[in-house]
């Protein structure tokens, strides 16, 4: 339990109670002596009569036991001795007999000796015997049986209401004066006395205190005359002590509430710092609804209120600190000092936080811990789940109304491609900083930097290369989306990485793309290269048919280094052309444009002095005239995920990619598949933008709730509730091959997806023109001839495809086939 | 596996006595053992007594059981090999007909009877007992945040582990701010995540290695990957091998090969072992001849489809005409319950071989053994061309197919 806690907070007090306490039953002082000679006297005249016979030394005891009241000693004695003429015992032998177990109270003890220097003038309270008891008992070391005894009654110990004591002293403040009683406040004691006084008159004025509240401040601040037992009484549960029974001595006894030995150590240890909080009525005063129980008052001590103890209390904090009298009040367990109090003025640290902890748990949560236990579990549970923030109610927008009136500008995404080397990224570059996207400075320090490691000319790359590794190796490695905008069109750039072992990320870009920008190096051999078989403007141009997109732009790149040849240009787009009419681009739909990507020739600006020959549009007209194709905004939702990643603290589950189909707005339910998982949109963002709907064709992140991430991959994809994908384990492919099929293990591509399967099996081959069967099951399909195949996947947990997705099938870093799902 | 005591009459029946030295020969043992051959082997069984007042006992009794199999079981991760059959032969703790599963353990004698000895079996205990050394190699197959820590041994490709990491792709923050996301704190926030990311999934595959491969028995450890993830695994582990000390790994530095493959599937294993780097140091492994062979057919089929031929019908056919150069069977068209179809299979071997051309028997737990299961799991290269070995094979199926309909059609009738 925390009391240890209070102890070592309040050793020092302690300590100086050492000293101070072996004197204090012994050493009657001269005026005591003869207070109590003078009581004698008259006690003895009182008795006179009664036939009483009692010893001088007796009443002396019960003067001192009642602070010199004459009146209290007479009945006292009258009622004792009366009958039986026992001798009274000390208090605190009398608490020995009923002693189990002592424990903590060296703070009780610290209040004691705060009390002790006015013992004198607080002749109603009856202290004394505990206080000598106290004082002994104060230091664990050495436990006497007096000190047990006394503390046998602490409300720890499951003392009887009756005998809980308030001890109530003048307004001190302990810390104020110098060690050893020397009783001179310091500045900072006087003006909290000052304070204290000042509140007390208010008290006075106030009529509407609380009943509690007003016979609290009665026995504090009344004469002992003016305490009339009758105001104590009804507080009083029987008591069953035999000797105890002097209803004088019961009135005097004021009830301090303890903290209850339940109270959950963390609580505990919390209010050994909170002490004179009241924001912590929970611990402190667990009885809080007890109207026969005082709460300690602090409130000279206190500064204002922490704001969560406001909120917590409302009015009730108001009346505590108008309840303020010129006698603080004391806990017995670890009783604030000056110096406490004053430190917790204001919020500590801790409360801070816990205000704020509440604060976000919500406020009514806390204020339910009180009231009832499944309230509390409720609660608690609650405030375990990871992420309740509130969604933000679905707003029942009609997106595709609003998709049709909103005069925003077109979105379109083409996807960057070409052989490695071809100066894709260069070109990308130079289009965002001639765009004005980045700045010069950000040029000139990647054009310093690369120099640097070597590589001078990829400067403007690395506008889009950033990882490290990219960099340092001169190779795009992953898709890198950035954003553009003309007066027409946002644009959003996918460049792919050239390099064959990336063929995958590119398929992933261009699975995302309106249309294409295929960069070809016109450099002498280097077209030739990338052109071969294995080069990738070939695989790159094919895998982008294949995969859907129907419009591309060709740049040809870096006829710089032909000297702007006219006769080259011809030479590559001739041969270009023929090809891509071959891979089914009609060529209406394929533009050619010169360019030069480090020189930024007939990029943003027309480049007559490089390209006298050239009449045509620069890269960006021809960009913003290639619209972008038609989207199937009123289809089931389809959204294949790019990347799943930590939005941040406020959105711990993010996912990026392009709705395929339909549209979806904020509060919408998604299922992922193939994990089967649901989860809510809570927030959407085009183009880093926050948006409250989106429809197909945008490239958005999604900010989910109510799923976990390690059900989300990339290659999943996210659709609505209502019409699911199924995932497939074995589907039926429609295929135009590129290599030699035969039943074989396959990788299975389909934007970020990328799964291990098998042809197993060969269905029909089929005329490229016509369609029919040319013959079933063929032992193998040759290159470029249509075929059906019967595709399974590995994974027993299926791909989330469905009919009339294109898929490509790739084997050893070639792509062999390219289908459609039947 | 050593060979203890071999007996074999003249009509090929007779019985085998070996002893298993390494979890490797369960798996021969495993392609030797067929359901109806008895097996004698030590095996453990629980005796249940029951005294005259009801109450039982139960004991578990070493003992040595003869069965008749039934059912064989192998679990390639475990190395282990149940086999379920019926006691043939009665003694004090089983009778005769009593179900038991065979356990067979390493260093202890089993003795396996066959009614027939084929040369494909002998073969096996032939193969299975050659001393030869033995090439074990550590894989690693991978790409970015996805990997399968194999093992290859001389007959087996084992899965040890496959691991999946989420690795956050490079992303942009905010255009509008292009300068500020380049360069402060939020991008380098996300590639610094990035870069999180490929350590903790080079520190989980690092983890792996160092549980399942001992780095002293293994010949090779290849890194396979496309891109320059496995060169990034190689600096790590030999970076995190040095930091904490770690010896084995530091002295087998010589060991590690990083290979170029075009993925992180399994299946890649076929393009990593025909790699030169790998085909250098492994040419004359079984595994590395099956994986050139596999690649030989394929390229046949490419350069000229009618000396290539796949399926059981094909390739019988091709045998009885003689023009089989290397034939290509995997193991597991051996372990057929069917003795008429693995008669068939082992007569085509002998035929093979018989006229001059090579048959190999592919494990089919090697990545060329999966591929050839794909195709049927027998494949052939001819000496010369063969046209229209299929043509008569549809027309069968669709026949073969009607009667089948035909006697469904009866049932329904009947």
């Amino acid at each position: 339990m925390s009391r240890h806690k209070n102890i070592r907070n309040l050793d020092p007090y302690a300590e100086e109670l050492d000293d101070f306490d072996g004197g204090e039953f012994n050493d009657v002082s001269e005026s005591d002596e003869r207070q109590l000679e003078e009581g004698l006297v008259q006690v003895r005249g009182a008795l006179e009569g009664t036939g009483v016979s009692v010893t001088d030394k007796e009443i002396k005891e019960s003067l001192w036991h009642y602070y010199f009241d004459v009146g209290k000693t007479v009945n006292y004695v009258l009622s004792h001795h009366a009958p039986a003429k026992k001798p009274k015992k000390k208090p605190q032998s009398q608490f020995t007999q009923k002693v189990p177990k002592g424990t903590s109270g060296v703070s009780s003890s610290s209040s004691s000796y705060m009390a002790h220097e006015h013992i004198c003038a607080l002749p109603k309270t009856n202290l004394l015997g505990y206080f000598s008891g106290i004082g002994q008992g104060h230091g664990f070391e050495t436990r006497t049986a007096t000190e047990l005894g006394f503390f046998r009654d602490c409300p720890w110990g499951n003392i009887p209401e009756h005998r809980r004591g308030k001890i109530v002293v003048e307004s001190i403040c302990p810390q104020g004066g110098l060690p050893g009683g020397s009783g001179k406040g310091s500045k900072l004691a006087a003006l909290a006395k000052a304070r204290k006084e000042k509140a007390a008159a208010e008290k006075m004025q106030d009529g509407e205190e609380k009943a509690s509240v007003s016979l609290l401040a009665r026995l504090a601040s009344k004469t002992p005359a003016q305490a009339p037992t009758s105001i104590s009484k009804p507080l009083l549960p029987p008591t069953t002590q035999e000797d105890k029974q002097d209803t004088k001595q019961k009135t005097k006894q004021v009830i301090i509430p303890e903290p209850q030995p339940e109270v959950e150590p963390k609580t505990a240890a919390a209010s050994s710092q909170g002490l004179g909080h009241p924001e912590e009525p929970q611990i402190f005063f667990p009885i809080l609804n007890d109207k026969s129980i005082y709460m300690p008052q602090f409130t000279s001590l206190l500064g204002s209120p922490s704001s969560f103890a406001v909120s917590f209390f409302g009015e009730r904090i108001s009346t505590i600190k108008m309840n303020t009298t010129n006698h603080g009040t004391f806990t017995i367990s670890g009783a604030p000092t000056a110096a406490q109090a004053k430190a917790f003025s204001e919020p500590s640290p801790d409360d801070i936080v816990i205000a704020a902890q509440s604060g976000s748990k919500g406020l009514t949560n806390a204020k339910k811990k009180i009231d009832k236990p499944v309230e509390k579990i409720e609660a608690a549970v609650q405030a375990m789940a990871i992420d309740n923030t509130p969604i933000k109610a679905r707003r029942e927008i009609d997106v595709l109304d609003e998709f049709r009136n909103t005069k925003t500008k077109e979105n379109a995404n083409f996807v960057v491609i070409g052989h490695v080397d071809a100066g894709k990224s260069t070109l990308m570059g130079r289009l965002l900083y001639e765009c004005g996207v980045v700045d010069e400075r950000t040029i000139q320090k990647f054009k310093a930097e690369a120099e640097k490691i070597g590589k001078s000319s990829f400067h403007f790359a690395w506008v889009l290369d950033q990882t490290n590794e990219e960099r340092s190796r001169g190779v795009t490695m992953d898709i890198a989306t950035n954003h553009f905008s003309t007066a027409s069109t946002n644009f959003t750039i996918l460049d792919a990485p050239g390099h064959r072992d990336f063929v995958p990320n590119m398929i992933a870009g261009a699975s995302q793309a309106d249309f294409a920008v295929l960069v070809l190096d016109a450099s002498t051999g280097a077209f030739e290269s990338g052109f071969q078989n294995n080069g990738q403007t070939r695989e790159h141009t094919i895998l982008a048919r294949a995969i859907g997109v129907s419009r591309i732009v060709v740049a040809v790149n870096k006829l710089d280094a032909v000297n702007w040849n006219h006769d080259r240009y011809t030479e590559i787009s001739q041969q270009m052309g023929h090809f891509l009419s071959n891979a089914g681009f009609s060529s209406n739909s394929t533009s050619f444009v010169p360019c030069s990507g480090l020189t930024g020739a007939n990029i943003f600006h027309g480049a007559r002095d490089k390209l006298p020959w050239y009449h045509g549009p620069t890269l960006i007209q021809t960009l913003e005239s290639s619209k972008p194709r038609s989207r199937a905004i009123n289809s089931p939702l389809r959204i294949t995920i790019n990347d799943v990643f930590r939005g941040g603290i406020q959105n711990p589950v993010s996912i990026s990619g392009r709705i395929e189909a339909g549209s979806l707005q904020i509060g919408d339910a998604l299922l992922t598949l193939p994990s089967k998982e649901s989860a809510t949109v809570k927030g959407i963002e085009i183009n880093e933008q926050g948006s409250e709907w989106a429809v197909a064709g945008h490239n958005v992140t999604l900010h989910l709730s109510g799923i976990n991430i390690i059900h989300l991959k990339p290659g999943d994809v996210m659709c609505s509730p209502d019409s699911p994908i199924v995932p497939l384990n074995c589907f039926n492919l429609k295929i135009l091959s590129f290599e030699t099929i035969t039943p074989m293990l396959v990788g299975i591509h389909r934007g970020r997806l990328n799964a291990s399967g098998r042809v197993i099996s060969l269905l029909e081959s089929m005329d490229k023109a016509t369609g029919k069967t040319l013959k079933k099951k063929p032992r193998h399909i040759g290159p470029g001839m249509f075929a059906r195949v019967k595709v399974e996947v590995t994974l027993s947990a299926g791909i989330p495809v469905e009919k009339g997705n294109r898929v490509v099938l790739r084997l050893g870093g070639k792509t062999v086939a390219a289908g459609v799902v039947e | 596996m050593r060979l203890i005591k071999k007996s074999i009459e003249r009509d090929m029946s007779g019985l085998v006595t070996l002893y298993p030295e390494e979890p490797e020969d369960m798996w021969h043992a495993f392609n030797l053992i067929r359901p109806n051959d008895i097996v004698r082997a030590p095996a453990v069984r629980r005796v249940t007594t029951e005294s005259r007042t009801g109450s039982t006992n139960s004991q578990r009794v070493h003992t040595t059981l003869t069965v008749s199999v039934r059912k064989i079981d192998f679990d390639a991760q475990a190395g282990q090999l149940h086999i379920n059959g019926q006691v043939t032969e009665e003694n004090k703790i089983v009778s005769v007909g009593a179900f038991h599963t065979l356990d067979l353990e390493l260093h202890r004698n089993f003795t396996l009877i066959k009614s027939e000895w084929d040369s494909v079996t002998l073969g096996v205990v032939k193969e299975a007992c050659d001393a030869g050394e033995r090439a074990e190699i550590g894989a690693v197959v991978l790409q970015e945040g996805f990997a399968n820590v194999c093992f290859i041994t001389e007959y087996m490709t084992v899965l040890r582990q496959r691991i999946e990491v989420p690795v956050p792709r490079k992303r942009v923050g905010s255009t509008t701010s292009y300068e500020k996301v380049i360069f402060t704190l939020p991008i380098m926030c996300l590639l610094a995540k990035r870069d999180q990311g490929l350590q903790k999934f080079y520190d989980i595959v690092y983890q792996s290695i160092t549980r399942h491969f001992d780095f002293s028995a293994l010949k090779v450890i290849l890194l396979a990957s496309p891109g320059f993830v496995a060169d990034g695994l190689k600096d790590y582990i030999f970076l995190t091998a040095l930091q904490t000390d770690y010896k084995p790994i530091l002295h087998s530095k010589k060991k590690f090969v990083t290979v170029h493959c075009s993925t992180g599937h399994i299946h890649s294993l076929n393009e990593v072992l025909k790699s030169p780097e790998v085909a250098a140091t492994l040419a004359d492994t079984k595994f590395a001849k099956e994986t050139k062979a596999m690649e030989n057919f394929f390229e046949m089929m490419e350069k000229d489809e009618f000396r290539a031929w796949y399926g059981p019908k094909e390739v019988e056919r091709a045998v009885d005409k003689g023009a089989v150069g290397t034939l290509l069977v995997s193991n597991s068209l051996f372990r057929s319950n069917n003795v008429a179809e693995r008669r068939k299979y082992v007569r085509m071997v002998e035929e093979v071989r018989k006229g001059g051309g090579t048959s190999l028997v592919l494990s089919s737990i090697h990545e060329s053994g999966v591929r050839l299961d794909g195709l049927g799991g027998i494949a052939a290269i001819l000496t010369f061309p063969l046209h229209d070995l299929d043509e008569s094979d549809t027309e069968e199926e669709e026949t073969g197919g009607g009667d089948e309909k035909g006697k469904w059609e009866e049932k329904v009738a009947a």
